[in-house]
């Protein structure tokens, strides 16, 4: 998985574009997986407090 | 009912709450635009993106300018017993983390973004792509994007936190500006954090 994004320009220096947007997926992944894992936290500590 | 209103703490005031849901408006606005093309979905999403920047930075500015008092600083500022699990003041730890959090990623891409205006037309300048050399542009394009992906993942966490029922009485003072007495020592100490009477 690449981290940026390089292009070439005219005379064939590299030039750095920005980020990967292959890191998109992994920032929402990021989100998902904290809300998801405090969900499962909730549900247990709800489960054991009956 | 003077019973109800006098059960009532103040927990935001009006302009504190108009900040942050200006905030929160433009913060979504600019994370559409500006990661819904690169998924797929095409749209003329420069103007709105820009439009929605400028918004984010003047709310910041105003909301910069309120809370430069020692009191409001103090309410926000982690101190070693937030991190020890003692009751919180105004604010509990995870909001403090929350906000700080945010305010890097935020202010990061104010900072980054401000640049880039000079990059597109608009009705009130026109578009200088030579101000910084290419090399500059690559790091200033490479911290806007990494502080908008962060500002995704916290403004999700941030999202699904404010619709738990335990943590609803903090979305309601949001909108409305109080909570009230009987649900403060669930995780706030009155002593640190009594609030102002409505």
């Amino acid at each position: 998985m690449e981290f940026v994004r390089i292009s070439r320009d005219a005379w064939g220096q590299e030039v750095l574009e920005g980020i990967s947007w292959d890191l998109l997926p992994l920032a929402f992944a990021l989100g998902a997986l904290v809300i998801i894992g405090h969900a499962i936290y909730r549900l247990i500590n709800k489960s054991r407090r009956i | 009912m003077s019973a109800i209103v006098a059960d009532r703490i103040e927990r935001h005031a009006a302009v504190d709450r108009v900040f942050h849901w200006i905030s929160a408006v433009s913060v979504l606005a600019l994370l559409a635009t500006g990661l819904l093309p690169v998924v797929g979905l095409k749209f003329p999403w420069v103007l709105v993106h820009w439009i929605s920047g400028i918004v984010l930075t003047l709310a910041v500015l105003v909301h910069l300018l309120r809370s430069l008092s020692l009191a409001k600083l103090c309410s926000i500022w982690i101190r070693w017993r937030d991190l020890r699990g003692a009751r919180a003041g105004k604010y509990t730890l995870a909001q403090k983390l929350m906000h700080h959090a945010l305010s890097l990623a935020v202010l990061v891409t104010i900072a980054t973004g401000l640049p880039m205006l000079a990059r597109i037309d608009t009705p009130f300048w026109e578009r200088d792509p030579y101000l910084f050399a290419a090399s500059t542009w690559g790091v200033i394009y490479v911290l806007h994007g990494l502080a908008s992906l962060l500002t995704l993942t916290l403004a999700m966490i941030h999202i699904y936190f404010s619709l738990l029922p335990e943590k609803r009485m903090y979305l309601r003072a949001m909108w409305h500006g109080w909570i009230t007495r009987a649900e403060l020592p669930a995780e706030h100490d009155p002593a640190r954090w009594p609030g102002p009477q409505r």
